[in-house]
């Protein structure tokens, strides 16, 4: 690919630029997302005590750091194109370098908080087991499926700049019908009607992530079959999805933009 | 290496949109859709080197970024092989808090170089561009100069086939401008293709040996640069018969009927060389037909300056018609363009300009300025000295 170059130039000032100046510099990007998980952890694990799970902290983080990877690559991606649009009238090159870089960048706090997780929870919940040679896999699956997303959420706001205020109101209720606080099968309400259950699960895209992930760091087993198999799926399909709508769109964004 | 660049299109221009007015239905108020080309098709070889004139808004800018690939067609097609390095905006394509060092890496990634390539031309992009220490300073401190220094030297520099240049060279200085015609000449005898688009018509002269002229979205003019800077001053009204009318409010009983500006072969042009050349024909009318008319040759700098001024005298005849040439052989003007006024009056009375063609002079190496003094260079032997 002629512009591995010019991607990897991108992913490096984005990790730069965002912090530059600053004391802590690139820490940042694993400060901020500790100190919150640090806040939820306080709040749902001890003082509104939602402890149906030992080790709750661990628990809630393999969600967490999920689902902040999918939030931020997003948000970061919607404004990507505008702000690289000085490049974008520069040049003709692949775009969509653009916010695939923005998701890469993501990769960096991901990366280190789940290798910090699994040392954590393999030494607290002796979860160090074959299972583990999955989490990679599933990782890239995971930024494959952000990719895909990322690519349509960044040429939409070129042209409709309402996209990233809509994408910050529509992530806040996402957020909490996703199970990273809570395992959907184990609610009451759940039980006694299982199709939410089934909503829960298996239409949210993230949903399926998120509990192979959890499977395989807090519970210590290897994620079921059918959640592998949707997630592979749905990866294939977002990127695929996104690459199309991206290059339907990205004709007039050097006007735009 | 380089295939054919055709472009047959019309592009429109909109605003961007908001999710409302798509929900609404309603339109984005504001100026009608322009055509900001119209069914243009034109094809440049490898190695030509074309210049784009026209006026503001006729379409240059969009024709070097629909080759540059970064703008799409309505309808037809655009297409340029090999790799392109193009010069559209003075500042697009820097980072604002990256130093300029970081910015030549940045650019070259851009244009598909990989690291190895864009390290091994960093130190003359850098030595070109003359920015010295402010290289690794965050370049949102350049000036505009400065950006178009950098930008210009960056895309000087790297391999490229095809070099689409904009009328940027206008913000640097006569020096530096300079320095890039030379660059470009460089790169062109490597084997370079250049399309050029400027208003400063001594540099197009000087670089480019085709000529395309846009008004309104339409190619008008596709052919050798002398004709294509005459049919371009044609069209902007600066040319001879268009020229600009002096009329007084008061107007004499001699009139100039036609001005033209003619090379030694006696062809009209509007385009000379320092030491060739120059012959102004004039003709005349006077009512009441008059026996002798008064005519004043004028040549002025583009600023107004009075730079030289004569006058003569001319028979008429019986029907009050006259001719006259000023002939210049060897023209003692350097490069740049100029504005040459003609006035005529009655015999005794001061003739009052009445006509003025601007042209141009070709540039030339050697010096710069307006007037040739023609001197040359002698090695002082060591005896003899300055008392």
């Amino acid at each position: 690919m002629r512009y591995r170059y010019l991607f990897s130039q991108l992913v490096r000032r984005e990790l730069r630029q965002k912090y530059k100046g600053s004391t802590l510099g690139v820490l940042w990007y694993v400060v901020n997302p500790i100190v919150l998980m640090g806040a939820y952890t306080l709040m749902f694990g001890y003082v509104f005590k939602l402890q149906r799970y030992h080790d709750y902290p661990i628990f809630l983080m393999v969600g967490l750091i999920a689902w902040t990877f999918f939030q931020q690559s997003l948000l970061a991606a919607a404004e990507s194109l505008i702000f690289q649009g000085g490049l974008v009238r520069k040049a003709r090159f692949p775009r969509e370098t653009i916010p695939a870089s923005s998701v890469t960048v993501q990769l960096v706090p991901l990366a280190a908080m789940l290798v910090l997780l699994v040392v954590l929870a393999g030494a607290i919940r002796h979860t160090f087991t074959p299972a583990l040679l999955l989490l990679p896999v599933l990782v890239f699956l995971l930024f494959c499926f952000v990719v895909g997303c990322a690519l349509v959420v960044s040429v939409l706001h070129a042209y409709f700049r309402d996209i990233a205020p809509a994408l910050t109101a529509l992530l806040l209720p996402w957020f909490f019908l996703t199970p990273t606080f809570f395992e959907p099968s184990s609610i009451g309400f759940v039980q006694h009607h299982h199709w939410i259950g089934t909503l829960l699960d298996w239409v949210n895209p993230l949903a399926p992530f998120i509990e192979a992930m959890r499977s395989i760091v807090y519970w210590g087993t290897t994620p079921d079959a059918g959640r592998m198999v949707y997630v592979v799926l749905i990866a294939a399909a977002a990127l695929a999805l996104g690459g199309a709508v991206f290059r339907r769109m990205e004709g007039e964004l050097a006007v735009v933009v | 290496m380089l295939e054919h660049a055709t472009r047959t299109f019309s592009v429109r221009a909109e605003q961007a949109r908001t999710l409302r007015g798509v929900l609404t239905g309603k339109r984005a108020k504001g100026p009608a859709a322009i055509t900001a080309l119209d069914d243009v098709t034109l094809r440049i070889a490898p190695g030509e080197t074309v210049g784009m004139l026209g006026r503001n808004g006729a379409g240059k800018t969009s024709t070097l970024r629909a080759l540059a690939g970064i703008v799409p067609l309505h309808s037809g097609s655009a297409g340029c092989g090999g790799r392109i390095v193009s010069l559209l905006e003075v500042g697009a394509g820097f980072s604002r808090d990256f130093s300029g060092r970081e910015n030549i890496y940045l650019q070259g990634a851009l244009y598909g170089f990989d690291r190895e390539q864009v390290q091994a031309r960093v130190d003359r992009i850098i030595a070109f561009s003359e920015i010295g220490e402010f290289i690794d300073v965050p370049v949102r401190t350049y000036s505009t100069g400065m950006f178009l220094r950098l930008g210009f030297s960056i895309l000087a520099h790297l391999d490229s086939d095809v070099l689409l240049i904009d009328e940027v060279l206008a913000v640097g200085d006569e020096a530096f401008q300079r320095k890039c015609l030379r660059r470009i000449s460089e790169q062109i005898a490597a084997g370079a293709t250049l399309l050029l688009v400027s208003h400063e018509l001594a540099a197009i002269e000087r670089v480019c040996e085709r000529v395309v002229v846009l008004d309104h979205g339409k190619l008008v003019f596709d052919g050798p640069t002398t004709e294509g800077l005459l049919h371009y001053r044609r069209l902007t009204g600066t040319e001879h018969g268009g020229g600009e009318s002096h009329r007084p409010h008061v107007s004499g009983p001699v009139e100039v009927v036609e001005l033209e500006l003619r090379d030694a072969a006696a062809r009209p042009s509007s385009v000379f060389h320092t030491g060739g050349a120059l012959h102004v024909h004039v003709r005349l009318r006077s009512t009441p037909p008059l026996a002798r008319a008064e005519v004043s040759v004028e040549l002025r700098s583009v600023d107004g300056t009075r730079l030289f001024a004569t006058r003569g005298s001319v028979e008429l005849a019986a029907d009050g018609s006259g001719g006259a040439v000023f002939e210049v052989s060897d023209l003692a003007l350097l490069g740049g363009d100029y504005d040459l006024v003609v006035g005529a009056g009655e015999p005794g009375a001061s003739a009052v300009p009445l006509r003025s063609v601007r042209f141009a002079v070709a540039q030339v190496e050697e010096a710069e300025g307006v007037v040739d003094l023609r001197g040359s260079w002698r090695s002082l032997a060591a005896t003899e000295g300055v008392r």
